[in-house]
């Protein structure tokens, strides 16, 4: 029988879930032993990057890219870290900002899978067709 | 308007303009190759749904798998490359639909290609949608009229049925349905010719061919060409038939041609495998019956609750010599109500069209000829089968008695009189008073060699001197006592007329 990865990565989550750092420790050697038991050790990005979604998703911790035209000031990052708390619920915001020139203005949240884009460049682009139609 | 005006237009659509942002899902492109892209993230995304490229162009999720998504591409990509954002349009792969389409020729997305401008529609109609029930529908009950005289007399299409044009290539399978479509002139039918993976240099020969002769006035010509993408010829039949559908919802009868669905499974055999799906027979994949059996149950005939609209299907397969039991060509012989098989022997006999009338059948439209066609018809058929049956006999013995050696004239007479140039269409009485004229023997003393300039002189003088007659078949649709004896009488006289001529 073959794992995927998320299907290791929750296993992972799940014994490792509410144990001391000593504990952890021999839980994952035991956890590595199974996996080169399995021969699934190429699967371990995969896995790290699961569990690492997994452990996010369960400890309300939403991990959200923020793409502006220039770096954001404290202020700015602090207003975000609201409004994204407040939308998804969640218990702590990690923002990683991530500058682009080409965007020319306004900025641009992904969280996971959504994306709210708030740049120039894509107003400016929804204008252009708005005119032509 | 002068310039204030666009200045004041302008300022207002600006005004209106709202910079609203909402929340999209994207995904991220993993791998892209051969049209078809695998894409993480976008969940929540939908079966057949619009995917949007960085490039404008637009995909379709096909394989929703646990980590990824596998979707082909309608169009370029070549500058789509690993790590592009794909977002989901929330929206089901759909197609503008209008009147405004009639006329024009456009790729498989509703996008003209023929240089003559937009096309304004306001309605879409999602490409794939399940064909009508039992409640909404009606048995065949009119015919089509085709022009061909061996088609309509002894293989009659009925609206809305689905009638197959089989055969290999270079046997006139497109001329058929071309045919087809130009005697639909004044005959209240709105016809799609959708072309799935041919030569740009055919279908612009179509299209001339169907302009000059004015049949463009009620055609819309669908093209994915031999150089677009597989994805777009895989969508061609599907968005030809979602714009037959929308006639079909306003009443109208429309006329369908697929040419050709060897092509279409080819296409989709393609998407199938580089998708992964595992292939089957032919190497096509397990559903590629259902794609064409989906497609063509959506030829149907409503009943009047429903606005009686129609859909016919002329559905064309190219065999590889003469193979029918090949995967496909079996596939579309079940789904389909009745076949016409084109042979090449045939057709390099000098018989044109090259039916072979002994395997070709109809299942559904004797039903919706018209009774005058129904009599001549079956003394035809019957007439016909004699003569392949002696014909083959007589081979060996030179001995006949003369029933037997008249049957045998009659017979090669009628085959004479079944062949018909290309872009000769003829009109269904047209068609009764000559097939009345063979059955009866009038032609019997003509040779064999002749009959053909005989037939086109017989119709010249039915048009210029015997205009009653044809107009009364045409009216009362029936041989009744007075068209019989009107008919005859015409033809007695053209033979008159014809014999002091020679």
């Amino acid at each position: 029988m073959k794992y995927t990865a998320t299907q290791y990565a929750k296993t992972l989550y799940e014994i490792t879930n509410g144990r001391s750092e000593q504990e952890t420790k021999e839980d994952v050697s035991g956890f590595l032993r199974l996996l080169v038991k399995n021969g699934d050790m190429k699967l371990k990005d995969a896995i790290m990057k699961r569990f690492g979604e997994i452990y996010d998703a369960k400890n309300g911790i939403i991990e959200a890219e923020v793409i502006s035209r220039e770096k954001l000031d404290e202020a700015a990052a602090d207003r975000l870290i609201g409004f994204i708390k407040n939308k998804y619920g969640a218990k702590e915001v990690v923002i990683k900002n991530r500058i682009d020139e080409e965007i020319k203005g306004g900025i641009i949240i992904k969280v996971g899978d959504e994306l709210m884009d708030g740049s120039v460049a894509r107003q400016l682009a929804k204008l252009r067709n708005e005119l032509i139609a | 308007m002068n310039k204030d005006y666009i200045i004041e237009q302008l300022k207002s659509q600006i005004a209106g303009f709202e910079a609203e942002t909402k929340t999209e899902k994207v995904g991220t492109v993993m791998e892209i190759g051969d049209g078809v892209a695998r894409i993480s993230g976008l969940t929540d995304v939908m079966a057949s749904e619009m995917l949007e490229f960085p490039n404008g162009e637009f995909g379709v999720a096909l394989n929703l798998e646990e980590e990824r998504v596998g979707a082909m591409v309608l169009g370029g990509y070549d500058d789509i490359k690993e790590g592009d954002q794909v977002k989901s349009t929330g929206k089901i792969l759909s197609v503008p639909v209008s009147d405004n389409f009639i006329g024009r020729v456009i790729n498989p997305l509703g996008l003209p290609i023929d240089g003559k401008g937009d096309i304004k529609a306001d309605e879409f109609y999602p490409i794939e949608k399940i064909a009508p029930g039992v409640i909404t529908r009606k048995s065949v009950h009119q015919p089509v009229q085709t022009g061909i005289k061996a088609i309509d007399a002894m293989i009659p299409v009925g609206r809305g049925q689905r009638e197959l044009i089989i055969g290999d290539r270079q046997t006139g399978k497109t001329a058929i349905a071309v045919d087809t479509i130009l005697n639909q002139k004044g005959q209240d039918m709105i016809c799609i010719y959708v072309a799935i993976g041919q030569k740009e240099s055919k279908v612009a020969r179509i299209v001339g061919e169907l302009t000059e002769r004015g049949a463009m006035e009620y055609t819309t010509v669908v093209v994915a060409g031999a150089s677009d993408p597989a994805a777009l010829s895989y969508i061609a039949p599907y968005a030809g038939c979602a714009l037959g559908e929308y006639f079909m919802d306003k009443g109208k009868d429309v006329l369908i041609v697929y040419d050709d669905l060897s092509r279409h499974a080819w296409a989709y055999r393609q998407i199938s495998l580089i998708l992964r799906r595992p292939p089957g027979r032919e190497a096509y994949p397990g559903d590629v019956f259902y794609v064409h059996s989906r497609l063509l149950e959506r030829s149907a005939k409503l009943n009047e609750k429903f606005g009686g609209g129609s859909i016919t299907a002329l559905p064309i397969i190219e065999t590889q010599a003469g193979d029918v039991s090949a995967y496909i060509p079996t596939n579309v012989i079940s789904i389909t109500d009745g076949q016409i098989y084109l042979e090449a022997d045939l057709f390099y006999k000098g018989i044109r069209p090259a039916l072979n009338v002994g395997i070709s059948v109809s299942r559904v439209g004797s039903s919706a000829q018209i009774k005058a066609m129904k009599k001549v018809a079956g003394k035809l058929r019957l007439d016909i089968a004699q003569f392949r049956e002696l014909e083959a006999f007589a081979q060996f013995g030179s001995d006949l008695d003369d029933a037997t050696k008249q049957k045998i004239e009659r017979g090669k007479r009628t085959v004479e009189i079944l062949k018909q140039g290309q872009y000769e269409p003829m009109a269904v009485e047209n068609q009764v008073a000559i097939l009345y004229a063979v059955t009866n023997g009038f032609t019997d003393d003509v040779e064999v060699s002749k009959v053909r300039d005989w037939e086109k002189d017989f119709h010249k003088y039915l048009k210029s001197s015997k205009k009653d007659v044809l107009e009364l078949i045409a009216a009362k649709k029936e041989l009744s006592d007075d068209v019989v004896a009107a008919l005859e009488g015409a033809i007695k006289e053209f033979k008159e007329v014809y014999q002091s001529e020679k």
